[in-house]
């Protein structure tokens, strides 16, 4: 195997659902041995979430899986001194300690930043709660769609003239990729002074810096940019536009006069292109809606790759729109080589997306699958802490570790599951399994 | 608290736009010395772009350069001239890192792909961000952010189902970039710290956005269908109040009833027609239409904090002017005040996450050219009547 950018750096990942654990995922891709921790008394939620009620549903997270693959997995109860003694000896031994708990569930396990660098001076702790680790709303409960809600994005989107609208998940992995480069500012500093530090992230300031232009109007104007939906203020046409077949649609944005001039080659100059009322892009953002229509006349009566072709080849950006299963499929996504076909237990063999950056050096790949539960209790416990197998029997009989979760007792059939769930997220609705 | 975490790090800055100017702001902001090269009388498109004081136009203030640019250094380079490469490779031998974003087709042909630059400066870190990546058949293909998510697999799932797919009205896959960016950057300087190996790479804006979803692939994958587009409805939810929005995500049964005691309505919780994630989908609207009215009149932030006493994850939905006066921002100064000698004093976004040790510096963005004289005859040894000259050959 060739070398990885982050080879030596080892991480201890306290970190659950989504946020953290895509932060930690991210260093492990990039070559760092992330040691996942889990217990077997209170499921990583993320197991939940995306996870299915059969009886070893907790291993079909699609989310999991793809947040904490490269990662080593451990089940540690933390409620209990032995495992809390236990998380102190890999501090000792680890560079970053990540957790993504609301702040006070460190301190009260005793484990936060001031006891951790006694034990490891050089330690790099990463937390990264909702709100933060300070402030009178610190403790507040945010899930993912709440941190994207009180981040600003959904007042900016939505479909003109209606409410806000948000993703519901983005939050998480944009907060958890800023909590990745986090770590690798503080290693920095570490490698050049050999001293470890504290790294307060609050997940809705990061998602809130992606809000520099419409912040920035606000500061200079006092004014509140309008739900513009697909449109954009200097650029007309500019939107998703119904193609041939059912549910198909392409995007098409034009830029400049001379693309306007090269879009209506593109269609056939037809007579409408030439009206005043589509002479400029102030003129044709002021009729988008008749715009709109005219376009999807002719975007209607074509395949949605057949009409990025045309465009492309008049040097207009445009795109189909593509479901999950078509990008799978997409040759240029293929080419790249952004998906690895990965062997996991339990779920067996699929494509996995990939890191979205090519180094020439230091390829990544996916290495290992995301852990099954407990999946590497012995070895790490053995490996890295010395422990005989005798002692690492004793843990799992305390139930201080083990490779069961306590209190699943869901006993559906697979077939029945998926159905279920397909139905669920088919047809437009409630798109979360309850537990 | 003046020690900086990147303090050591020297970076040439050949980026424009949104993407790779966010990858070296998160650089120059934790203390790495950024030369960012502009156009000689243009600069960076994103000066042309808004929003501007008062809706006047000005290179030196628009709101998204500003914010994008803070603590680098401009200077201006004509990159077609062979001054300017000549200019650009003497400054490479100095730095550590050099980030582009132009379009795969542009460094070679000017001569500075990768191979070239090796050949400078041996241990190089080169970083280029495009939006289909440096190989594969989009690579020269035209792109912008909407076309970015319609790739991506995210569009299609987003918005109505009877009505067209929806973006989101940030440029998120441009910044998400930036971070991706920001990251193999520092991690490949990680590796040749160790190992005093430089290297390229390729971050493609298509495959760093595509990770912005829950591995909806895999899910195709593991029991075979795509999700239909599904709007945001109930147990989601955004909803109008007195003075704003509020929203909620409502995953579990507890969290059900929590919202019934919220409402003082308990006997929600009793209707057997209420009883399932099932039935209350079945009726989303009718339940969707008591907690409409039960808002009518309340503040945002008196539900908000109402609902959090309950352990109810249930927050505001701030806009840029509500976000200002946040409370919770306002105590860990989120965000700070910036002068420019144009723009004047404006409040901007801060630091993105905070260090204990290290801090995050509130400088601004530079005027286009401003270190012309730093760069050029400090640290380059160019005299000043040689500055002149280049001036008027065009070529800064």
């Amino acid at each position: 195997m060739s070398a990885l950018p982050l080879q030596g750096v080892r991480i201890i990942d306290a970190c659950i659902y989504w946020a953290g654990p895509m932060a930690t995922g991210l260093l492990a891709d990039l070559g760092a041995e992330v040691i996942k921790i889990e217990s077997i008394q209170r499921l990583d939620y993320l197991r939940l979430l995306g996870g299915w009620p059969t009886p070893d549903g907790y291993e079909w997270s699609a989310v999991f899986n793809g947040a904490n693959r490269n990662k080593y997995g451990i089940t540690l109860n933390l409620n209990h001194p032995r495992g809390r003694e236990i998380f102190k000896k890999l501090v000792e031994i680890g560079d970053v300690v990540a957790e993504s708990f609301s702040p006070r569930v460190m301190e009260n396990w005793g484990l936060s930043y001031e006891v951790l660098k006694e034990i490891n001076p050089r330690v790099i702790m990463l937390s990264m709660p909702g709100f933060g680790t300070t402030g009178p709303w610190r403790n507040y409960v945010t899930f993912g769609p709440n941190v994207e809600m009180v981040s600003g994005m959904p007042t900016i989107s939505g479909y003109p003239g209606g409410g806000p609208m948000m993703t519901g998940y983005m939050a998480d992995p944009a907060a958890g990729l800023t909590g990745a480069v986090a770590v690798m500012v503080a290693l920095q500093h570490r490698q050049r002074t050999g001293r470890g530090q504290h790294i307060d992230l609050s997940q809705i300031e990061a998602v809130t810096s992606f809000m520099g232009g419409p912040i920035m109007e606000y500061a200079m104007n006092r004014r509140l940019q309008p739900c513009r939906g697909n449109r954009h203020p200097s650029m007309a046409p500019h939107g998703v536009y119904r193609c041939k077949g059912d549910d198909e649609w392409v995007t098409i944005t034009v830029s400049s006069e001379e693309e306007w001039a090269r879009f209506c080659g593109a269609i056939g100059n037809p007579a409408w292109s030439k009206e005043p009322r589509f002479s400029d892009t102030v003129s044709r953002y002021k009729n988008h809606d008749d715009l709109d229509k005219l376009v999807e006349d002719w975007t209607r009566q074509h395949d949605k790759r057949e009409v990025m072709q045309i465009m492309q080849r008049a040097g207009v950006a445009s795109t189909p729109v593509l479901n999950f299963a078509e990008v799978l499929g997409d040759p240029h996504i293929k080419e790249r080589g952004f998906f690895e076909v990965v062997t996991r237990p339990v779920t067996g063999t699929h494509p996995h997306p990939g890191f979205p950056a090519k180094f020439s050096e230091t390829p990544i790949s996916i290495r290992r699958p995301a852990p099954t539960l407990g999946q590497d209790n012995e070895d790490v416990l053995t490996r890295l802490l010395g422990m005989t197998k005798e002692e690492v029997n004793q843990l799992a009989e305390e139930e201080i570790i083990g490779t069961k979760p306590q209190g699943w007792a869901y006993a559906m059939e697979a077939d029945e599951a998926i159905s279920r769930i397909r139905d669920i997220h088919t047809k437009g609705g409630d798109s979360k399994t309850d537990t | 608290m003046s020690e900086k975490a990147l303090s050591r790090v020297h970076v040439l800055d050949l980026t424009h736009h949104v993407a790779g100017p966010y990858c070296t702001k998160i650089l120059a902001d934790y203390g790495a010395d950024v030369i960012k090269v502009e156009r000689p009388s243009v600069g960076d498109a994103s000066r042309g772009m808004g929003p501007f004081p008062d809706d006047k136009p000005h290179p030196e203030s628009s709101g998204l350069f500003l914010y994008l640019n803070t603590n680098k250094k401009s200077i201006t380079v004509n990159m077609k001239s062979l001054t300017g490469l000549g200019i650009l490779k003497e400054l490479l031998k100095q730095v550590d890192v050099v980030v582009e974003n132009f379009s795969p087709r542009v460094m070679p042909s000017l001569g500075l792909e990768y191979e070239a630059l090796k050949k400078i400066n041996p241990s190089l870190v080169m970083v280029s961000i495009s939006n289909f990546g440096q190989t594969g058949p989009y690579r020269d293909c035209r792109a912008t952010d909407l076309t970015i998510w319609g790739l991506s697999g995210i569009l299609y799932e987003l918005g109505e189902p009877d009505r067209e797919p929806l973006k989101m009205g940030s440029n998120v896959a441009e910044y998400v970039a930036g971070l991706y960016g920001a990251l193999v950057t520092l991690s490949a300087l990680y590796y040749l710290d160790e190992s005093n190996i430089g290297q390229h790479i390729d971050v493609s804006i298509l495959e760093a956005f595509h990770t912005m979803q829950p591995s909806m692939t895999l899910v195709f994958s593991y029991a075979g269908f795509v999700r239909k587009r599904a709007g945001i409805h109930f147990p989601w939810g955004i909803l109008p109040c007195q003075d704003g929005y509020v929203g909620f995500y409502l995953p579990t049964q507890t969290h059900w009833e929590s919202l019934c005691t919220l409402l003082e309505m308990p006997e929600l919780r009793d209707k057997p027609e209420y009883e399932t994630p099932m039935t209350r989908e079945e009726r989303r609207d009718e339940i969707t239409a008591i907690i409409v009215s039960w808002l009518q009149g309340k503040r945002m932030e008196d539900v908000f904090h109402a609902a959090q006493e309950l352990r109810l994850p249930l927050t505001l939905v701030p806009n840029p002017e509500q976000l200002l006066d946040m409370p919770q921002h306002k105590a860990r100064r989120y965000f700070v005040d910036i002068e420019h000698p144009v723009a004047g004093k404006l409040t901007y976004p801060g630091a993105p996450f905070k260090l204990s040790e290290t801090s995050w510096q509130a400088g601004r963005a530079p005027l286009l050219g401003e270190h012309n004289e730093e760069i050029y005859c400090r640290r380059l040894g160019y005299s000043k009547e040689q500055l002149v000259k280049l001036r008027e050959e065009g070529v800064i």
